[in-house]
């Protein structure tokens, strides 16, 4: 494992050694990596690298069978993914994890609903509108209602949903999975500026990605993953696409 | 309240016909306005439809349908469904006429009693199918089975009569309003309606039975405890037939074991009034206008000599052209 290591202080979150098995079958074998505040890091792989099995365990998705996780120093059990949202890290799904049947303003404030009346849990529905549109035209979101229904927008209309439901959690490691599959070429610009805009926050983000030019864009190191392992990350101005194609491709070079 | 510059825009894209046609809202003014024409017709075929009286008879006729159908149209809108309804009605009238006559535990004891048993059959219905994920369908028959052969069991397959005048009250007594003479088993349908209506539209908890049956998985990943809110589910739906059953074992003055299932006739009331079986979709309003349709096509047909075999098929008729007239909107 030749970590590129040089990043200074403590990182927000640090995976040591995490593992994930099913029965003989190895998902994510002994991977570290440290995550520093206002980084982005990419990860990339092919298919069935263990991508996605490597960002539920942190998301609280998936529960690791060996390895242990810290946050700022202090180790953590992720028992279900309301551990990891207490730890202040926020996850998009591929899926984007909405509840279509709802509106904008519901998704935004899914779990975290503004009530009032501790017994009876009312919903004060006018203030939770007012701080969703106040929350979208901050990050530059163009969603003309907040009581639209999810299911009438479009790819990247749910994204920016979905991004704000995280933005308005406070989160400091944001997590993507593949966020620009399914955006058109203005919504996936739309989409990097946000993730800058996060990292100029100081937040980390780690994000799941194929498109080579957009985590040569806005990452600051990339982790490649092959068959369940992290078999390099490189820093992205160290590297090229070509270099990080063929570590996807061969493995070690 | 809102004195912030940020107003919280509504209905930016004006109104649009098609989709209120689709929305769920759209489904109960489409109920209301076949109720209205069901309503003219029998009117004008039976000179004693339209009647005060008779409307206070629908009234009675529909309540412990409509009181079931009531608290399980919450539990479908989250995605489940309960098919054990029929069974715990049995089991609570049961229950609460043999602690009626068994012990002095009184009229307060006996419904507690029953909604006791309606809430642990749900409890575990409930546990199974969301710690299991066992699907509900297999579950809540199962459990049907299994309430019906305890309630048989535990009565000796005898009705037990009740004669206590307080508890039949519940099911035979009337309130005055000036001349009205509303039965009071119309009035604690109308009561369990309203209580869910509010819960269903101004609370957390009605956020989140629309927010699982939408995506449940969505909702575990943003922290909600969707096990918790199913339990609570099931266990509602059961409360809600042991309340039908106390009801019901009141206008009856007897609790019967071997009654027949009333489940199906819930649960086609509740998608007749728009709820999806997918989940998600639905109102209470959409349940009380289509138990009233429902009430008022079988009361038009017996005015109008119709046998009540051919009410059943009537009433699966207009559940087929209810589900089929969903179908095809969704082409709008």
């Amino acid at each position: 494992m030749q970590h590129a290591e040089t990043t200074q202080g403590t990182p927000f979150l640090e995976a040591r050694h995490i593992g994930k098995r099913y029965g003989g079958l190895h998902a994510v074998r002994d991977v570290n990596l440290s995550i520093y505040p206002g980084e982005v890091i990419g990860i990339v792989g092919d298919n069935g690298a263990g991508k996605s099995t490597f960002i539920k365990m942190l998301a609280g998705d998936h529960q690791p069978t060996s390895g242990e996780l810290l946050i700022e120093g202090k180790p953590v059990r992720f028992a279900h993914p309301r551990d990891a949202k207490q730890a202040q890290i926020e996850t998009i799904y591929q899926d984007l994890a909405l509840c279509e049947n709802l509106s904008v303003m519901d998704n935004i404030f899914l779990g975290h609903e503004l009530t009032r009346n501790p017994v009876l849990r009312l919903l004060r529905r006018s203030k939770m509108h007012i701080e969703s549109r106040v929350l979208l035209d901050d990050l530059g979101i163009g969603i003309p209602s907040t009581h639209e229904l999810v299911v009438n927008l479009s790819g990247g209309q749910r994204q920016a949903t979905a991004l704000a439901r995280v933005a308005k959690a406070g989160a400091k490691l944001i997590i993507l999975d593949e966020p620009s599959a399914a955006l058109g070429v203005r919504e996936t610009r739309a989409l990097l500026d946000l993730i800058l805009r996060f990292r100029s926050q100081g937040k980390s983000i780690l994000v799941i990605s194929h498109e080579m030019r957009d985590v040569f864009e806005i990452t600051d190191r990339i982790a490649i993953f092959k068959r369940g392992e992290l078999i390099a990350i490189k820093r992205t101005k160290e590297t090229t696409p070509d270099e990080i194609v063929s570590l996807i491709i061969r493995g070690r070079q | 309240m809102t004195q912030s510059v940020t107003q919280p825009d509504r209905n930016a894209g004006g109104f649009n016909l098609f989709s209120f046609a689709r929305s769920q809202e759209g489904v109960v003014v489409f109920l209301l306005v076949a109720l209205m024409i069901v309503v003219a017709v029998f009117s004008a075929a039976s000179p004693y439809f339209f009647d005060v009286r008779n409307g206070m008879n629908i009234g009675r006729a529909i309540s412990i349908i409509g009181i079931a159908s009531a608290f399980t149209t919450l539990l479908m809108i989250a995605g489940g469904l309960d098919l054990s309804i029929g069974a715990v009605m049995n089991a609570a009238g049961v229950v609460a006429a043999m602690v009626l006559t068994q012990t002095g535990l009184g009229v307060g004891g006996a419904i507690l009693a029953a909604v006791a048993v309606g809430a642990l059959v749900g409890w575990v219905n409930g546990m199974f199918i969301a710690k299991l994920g066992i699907n509900p369908l297999i579950m809540t028959i199962a459990m049907q089975f299994v309430v019906r052969g305890l309630t048989l069991g535990f009565s000796a397959s005898a009705s037990k009569v009740i004669v206590d005048p307080t508890f039949l009250a519940i099911g035979q007594s009337y309130f005055h309003l000036g001349p009205l003479a509303i039965p009071a088993p119309l009035l604690w349908m109308l009561l369990a309606m309203l209580v869910l209506w509010f819960v269903l539209r101004f609370t957390l908890f009605g956020k989140y039975v629309y927010a699982v049956g939408g995506k449940a998985s969505a909702c575990r990943r943003a922290g909600i405890n969707v096990n918790v809110i199913t339990i609570q589910l099931y266990m509602l739906s059961g409360i809600g037939a042991a309340l039908a059953g106390v009801v019901l074992a009141a206008i009856q003055g007897a609790g019967i074991p071997y009654g027949a299932g009333s489940e199906l006739s819930v649960i086609s009331a509740v998608i007749l009034g728009g709820v999806s079986l997918a989940g998600g979709v639905g109102l209470i309003e959409g349940t009380l206008v289509a138990v009233l349709l429902v009430g008022v096509l079988k009361n038009g047909m017996t005015l109008m000599g119709i046998s009540s075999v051919f009410q059943m098929v009537a009433e699966g008729l207009v559940l087929v052209g209810a589900v089929t007239l969903d179908r095809l909107k969704r082409r709008l």
